[in-house]
């Protein structure tokens, strides 16, 4: 038993502690590496677990403390990597059999960073493989469990990445969002999951699954500690043309409130078909709760919104089926030892390698892309496309920031949606923001009235317009008084 | 427009994936189900919208400096290769005989 337990803490008061000395970077290793042991039996947030590397990452932290050397904006702060993101000394398999054994050769940017501001790297988290769908039950090594309720979903792709957290087995976590797989998850299991602007953080040495779509964020239990991580990732890295450069300290204007600012809510959203009631009445809640701090709450219309569904889920696996090509069995990846021909090794390896949502997106991708097909359906989700980023700039003319439910409802059960359709509802109002390449995070604001599960709201930031983002989320936060992890975390 | 069974499997030689019968005609129940549900995109007027290729606009081309870096040790990039000789990928043969690869 360790003498501290992370699991309380939130990253700021382990950088202070760890600067103040009131416990060691060691210590906060072994504190998490001890929550992994003892509660991902049950939740299996992890694929992989790196003590090793945990450890002398906390002993450098600790070094520095003694010799009075600078400190990175993370130190000594335990963090774990959705498993599509590279990382020297580990085995990254993007949940599929096709990587089982892919080991690391170089490292994803968004994990060098992380790690060179301080952190401690306590492993590789679960995820839908190659982060096709929304409840981590399409991982090759078996779902994750919601510490909330291990009968239920996390949610996903990045289901293992809210998971740790909720579970206080990591401190902050990274994750990808292609349609709403850091929001949805977090969401769901009552954290705070952050999808910035694209192009914010650095793509580079994370496995694409939508070029045009894909943006890596930050889990927390808390909107300061989702900031403090930005600081640490974001950026123009060479590596990745469409990155932007970043001057912002994402943490400076947390608490300066959002009074005068104004609020959206979509109202055809809040009612859409399939939203819980309970999700309805806090999304309403939110509302109220930015009205007592001062803003001005008010509606507008995405009226192209609603067809961002059927573009997403045209754009996503056209981009999906060109990036899966690589999957050839040769530089690396699953081989079918039987095969006799070239052809047929990379038909049977490809066949072997993929699960079926993952063979049914790439099917679909090829479909969508091929002579003839583009122009039915690819040209106009593109040209839908610009519909819907008009929306979203004519409707950040009037107002800072748009509040929506994260997902349609609280975690379901494992098994519980079979139709693939059926799931991809799950992201109903997170992919237009994906489409539109603006920011969204997921603020929990406390458990359903009918679920007893945690339900989050999602606030949509200007592209760029990130710090502000985070300060709206921040004030939202600071209205709710709720256990930021699951129950089976405390005490 | 249904696509049949002999389209899907069209579909899976583009994709490189082989398909056996049962999931053949699993997928193309599947596919035929996840396109209905994309028919909005084909029911609404389009007429003068250009296209989205990017999010982002505005973006221009940088281009780094023309200086040397160091690229990936041979070894390390052959790592995660299952067949591997003299310091290359070592693949069937894919001349001559009589292959559709």
């Amino acid at each position: 038993m360790s003498i501290i337990d992370i699991a309380s803490l939130s990253a700021r008061e382990i950088t202070s502690g760890i600067r103040e000395r009131q416990f060691s970077a060691r210590e906060v290793a072994q504190s998490a590496l001890d929550a992994v042991a003892r509660r991902d039996e049950a939740v299996r947030a992890f694929l992989q677990v790196t003590p090793e590397l945990a450890l002398a990452a906390a002993d450098k932290v600790d070094s520095a403390v003694a010799s009075g050397e600078p400190l990175g904006p993370l130190a000594g702060v335990p963090i774990g990597f959705k498993d599509n993101m590279h990382q020297i000394g580990t085995r990254m398999t993007c949940a599929s059999k096709m990587l089982e054994n892919y080991e690391c050769v170089f490292e994803a940017t968004c994990v060098g960073k992380a790690l060179s501001a301080g952190s401690l790297p306590i492993g590789k988290l679960n995820m839908d493989e190659f982060a096709f769908g929304s409840s981590t039950e399409t991982s090759a090594f078996g779902t994750t469990n919601n510490p909330w309720d291990l009968e239920r979903v996390p949610g996903g792709s990045s289901g293992g990445s809210a998971a740790a957290v909720a579970a206080g087995m990591t401190t902050v976590t990274l994750g990808s969002d292609t349609g709403g797989s850091i929001r949805q998850p977090a969401s769901l299991c009552g954290v705070v999951g952050f999808k910035p602007t694209y192009g914010v953080v650095s793509r580079y040495g994370v496995v694409a699954f939508g070029s045009s779509l894909d943006q890596v964020g930050p889990f927390g239990k808390t909107v300061s500690d989702v900031a403090l991580t930005m600081n640490a990732i974001a950026g123009h890295d060479p590596l990745d043309c469409t990155s932007q450069p970043s001057a912002v300290d994402f943490t400076s204007n947390l608490d300066h409130g959002v009074e005068g600012m104004r609020i959206a809510l979509v109202p055809a959203m809040i009612d859409a078909e399939g939203v819980e009631p309970e999700v309805r009445e806090a999304t309403y809640e939110a509302a109220r709760n930015f009205e007592r701090l001062g803003a001005v709450i008010t509606e507008v219309e995405l009226p192209h919104a609603e067809l961002a569904m059927s573009a997403y889920y045209i754009v996503g696996p056209a981009e999906a089926s060109s990036n899966l090509a690589r999957f050839d069995s040769i530089r690396f990846g699953h081989r079918a030892s039987e095969a006799q021909s070239m052809g047929e090794r990379y038909d049977l390896s490809r066949l072997q390698g993929f699960g079926p949502e993952t063979i049914r997106r790439i099917m679909l991708g090829s479909y969508l892309l091929s002579a003839g097909v583009y122009n039915e359906y690819f040209l106009p989700a593109q040209k839908v496309r610009t519909l819907i980023t008009d929306d979203y700039h004519r409707a950040f003319e009037k107002v800072d920031a748009i509040l929506t439910p994260t997902a349609p409802r609280a975690a379901f059960r494992h098994g519980e949606i079979q139709d693939p359709t059926a799931m991809y509802l799950s992201d109903m109002f997170t992919i237009s923001i994906n489409i539109a390449g603006n920011s969204g995070i997921s603020v929990p604001v406390g458990l359903g009235k009918d679920s007893g599960l945690p339900v989050g709201v999602q606030l949509i930031g200007k592209h760029f317009d990130d710090a502000n983002l985070l300060r709206v989320a921040a004030a939202l936060e600071s209205c709710y008084e709720i256990d930021r992890v699951a129950p089976m975390a405390r005490g | 427009m249904a696509l049949s069974e002999a389209d899907v499997r069209q579909i899976a030689r583009l994709s490189r994936i082989h398909l056996d019968d049962d999931r053949a005609a699993r997928l193309t129940v599947e596919l035929n189900s996840i396109l209905d549900s994309l028919q909005p995109i084909k029911d609404v007027d389009l007429s003068g919208v250009e296209p989205t290729f990017h999010p982002i606009e505005g973006l221009v081309n940088v281009l780094r400096e023309d200086a040397v870096v160091e690229p990936l040790a041979r070894e390390e990039a052959l790592r995660n290769s299952s067949s591997v000789e003299d310091g290359a990928f070592l693949i069937p043969t894919i001349l001559g005989g009589g292959d559709d690869a």
